[in-house]
């Protein structure tokens, strides 16, 4: 087996073991039923006491062949409204950056978390998506009320 | 400080002299004595003297010592050594450090000795257990990264404690060193973990090739982190220069060093030898002509301005009552006078005494003036830059050449090898006049420029006439009256251009030159910056 899918099984065993509270996580099956250890589809919850609270957003992990080398791609499907996430969903954020601040040891847990971490606290120095960014620099309650009716179209249930 | 590339230069411009001295005698003589010069520094005691009184004449001339790899390996050592002794770390830990401080000594000392724990840990050098690192295997150990527990597992981890798989460890390194060009700063793969990486771990984990990969791209960043190094920019160069010229001091000296590649280039800002220009200047000159020349020869054809608002404007036909499409200003093209003082008299302008036409066209013709100005330097400033592109078969034009006189005149090598002093001169000086006028475009006229502009003048009839010899078909070139002709001329050439510079550089470190520019400006970063992958 090769390295990559050798550690994403054990990833996927971690993670049935122990996960945080309100997540979720798994490799998704393709058409012919057989289970794609490279793409994960995840839920990412909103952190308590933050206008993101009482919302689950649906995001894909796409591990490359040379993962953990290089990090995976995360991606929110639908694309989600944030300033650090492009228009096509891709999360830009600098963990999941393989000249930045990506170590082949952070596990999908340590992604999973720092994603939600990123929700709350956008990097206004690196915009991603131009909707986003203008109404969090320049009008924050509107910005604010579109982010709460981001948490009620992706309400979890 | 003294190396053997002053010497050399040193040499040459004796050379200059000596040649001079000899010029009248016979022929056959002042070739030979040449060549005895320039192969062998003479170890005479008046020559010595001679040499170092001409080291004060000459003020163009910077001090600068060339470092192969080699050399740039011995002197980290030697700062690594010295950190070491005298605060009593490991020596990997000190390179560490001296890293860290971008190879400030005095300043690592000073901040070590008054607060050592914080600068450890700015470092990445934190708190650790006493234990040397080594490949170990470890009963029950599991990989983080690669998942891997099977039995007789050789695992690795730096003294922040974090272990993982040698294997592991070894991607890790490969990918940072080989793809992403990372040596100073790898850190321990832990997420968080500031550890850096240091060489005694790195000579544990890496194989040879990739080991010295590291080496070189460590070499890299003590060259690139101190402002006294800098690479020599010539393509497959490996040599680093080092001189003492501060960038704050570039408006008054212009340092051209010698690569023992054979690369002349400016310290100051890495382009090719740009003599007697400063910097600064050859950056505003630069970018000027990237912007300007093409563009203006056209303007200055086809257009004229707005006698308003100085727009610039092409008629592309129809009457001469032009409205101009940004400040509505309606005027005449024909004298460029205000439309409405030309009554009924339209399509046909004989108003050509109206004052309000011809101030317009006076501050036309200051307009037009300055950028005739800036062509008429930027076209003889391209013609030299042409040229020396040329120069490129310049050398094998000449081999060629000396090889065809040898066989049409029966001279030997050595006597066919004043065309390639020629050819050398005729290049380096051209290289000079070239930048004379970009000098001489932001130059404010004084008595002063009068000077420069006779020295100009005189070098460029020189190198021209030089030239023209230069180009006499062999046939002609065989007459020895014409070989005495060539060098003489080169001879002068060559010492008209030191005057030149000698002149220029004198004036320019007093700074007795008044500039159209401000030479201050942000002559910082002009150089390469950033580490080159």
């Amino acid at each position: 087996m090769s390295l990559c899918t050798l550690r994403l099984g054990e990833e996927r065993k971690q993670w049935r073991k122990d996960h945080p509270f309100g997540f979720w996580a798994r490799p998704v099956k393709n058409a012919q039923g057989v289970l794609d250890l490279k793409t994960w589809e995840c839920g990412i919850p909103g952190k308590e006491k933050t206008i993101w609270e009482g919302g689950l957003y649906k995001m894909t992990m796409i591990f490359p062949d040379e993962y953990p080398t290089k990090p995976p791609k995360c991606k929110f499907t639908p694309p989600l409204f944030h300033p650090n996430v492009y228009p096509s969903g891709t999360v830009c954020l600098s963990i999941l950056n393989e000249d930045e601040g990506w170590k082949p040891a952070i596990t999908v847990k340590a992604i999973a978390l720092g994603v939600q971490d990123l929700l709350d606290n956008p990097n206004p120095d690196s915009p991603a998506q131009a909707e986003a960014y203008n109404l969090f620099k320049r009008d924050r309650i509107e910005y604010e009320k579109r982010v709460k009716r981001t948490v009620r179209d992706n309400a979890a249930s | 400080m003294d190396s053997d590339d002053d010497f050399i230069s040193n040499m040459s411009s004796e050379d200059d002299v000596m040649q001079d001295d000899t010029d009248n005698d016979d022929l056959s003589a002042a070739d030979e004595e040449f060549d005895v010069f320039d192969d062998e520094p003479d170890d005479n005691p008046a020559v010595t003297s001679m040499k170092s009184d001409k080291k004060k004449g000459v003020s163009f001339d910077v001090s600068f010592r060339v470092y192969r790899p080699i050399d740039v390996q011995n002197q980290q050592d030697e700062m690594i050594d010295e950190v070491n002794m005298i605060l009593e770390m490991k020596k990997e830990d000190a390179a560490i450090m001296l890293r860290h401080f971008r190879w400030n000594k005095e300043r690592l000392i000073e901040d070590y000795m008054d607060n050592p724990t914080k600068v450890l840990e700015a470092a990445g050098l934190g708190p650790s257990s006493s234990r040397p690192p080594e490949l170990e295997v470890i009963p029950g150990f599991m990989c983080d990264i690669c998942c891997e527990d099977e039995d007789g597992l050789l695992s690795f981890a730096m003294k922040c404690g974090h272990r993982y798989c040698a294997d592991c460890y070894r991607r890790y390194l490969t990918q940072k060193i080989r793809e992403e060009g990372e040596a100073a700063r790898i850190q321990c793969p832990t997420d968080g973990c500031q550890r850096i990486m240091d060489s005694r771990s790195l000579d544990i984990l890496l194989t040879s090739d990739l080991n010295e990969r590291y080496r070189e791209l460590l070499n890299r960043t003590f060259v690139e982190d101190k402002d006294i190094l800098k690479w020599c920019p010539a393509p497959d160069c490996e040599n680093a220069v080092e001189c003492g010229i501060k960038k704050k001091d570039l408006d008054k000296v212009v340092p051209t060093v010698d690569c023992a590649c054979g690369h002349r280039f400016c310290f100051g800002c890495s382009l090719n030898d740009h003599q007697p220009a400063p910097c600064e200047l050859v950056k505003k000159w630069l970018k000027k002509c990237a912007d300007d020349s093409e563009t203006a020869n056209w303007i200055s054809a086809n257009t004229k301005e707005c006698p308003k608002c100085n727009s610039t404007i092409e008629k592309n036909g129809g009457c001469n009552h032009m409205t101009c499409r940004k400040c509505k200003h309606e005027f005449c093209w024909m004298c460029m006078g205000l439309w409405s003082e030309h009554g009924t008299a339209w399509y046909n302008c004989n108003r050509f005494e109206e004052k309000s036409g011809s101030e317009a066209r006076d501050a036309q013709a200051k307009s037009r003036v300055s950028l005739e100005r800036y062509l008429h330097y930027y076209n003889r400033y391209a013609n030299h830059e042409q040229s020396a592109r040329l120069d490129k078969d310049m050398y094998q034009k000449t081999e060629k050449k000396m090889v065809q006189l040898q066989t049409a005149s029966g001279m030997s090598w050595i006597e066919v090898q004043y065309l390639n002093m020629a050819s050398q001169a005729l290049q380096t000086c051209r290289q000079t006049l070239k930048w004379t006028y970009a000098f001489a475009f932001y130059l404010a006229r004084n008595n002063l420029t009068e000077i420069f502009e006779d020295n100009q003048k005189d070098l460029e009839m020189a190198v021209e006439a030089l030239s023209e010899m230069f180009e006499k078909p062999i046939t002609e070139l065989a007459d020895a009256k014409l070989k005495v002709d060539m060098m003489d001329k080169t001879a002068y050439c060559k010492k008209r251009r030191v005057i030149l510079l000698d002149d220029t550089a004198d004036n320019l470190a007093n700074g007795r030159w008044t500039f159209s520019i401000d030479l201050k400006g942000l002559t910082a970063g002009a150089g390469s910056t950033g580490p080159r992958r």
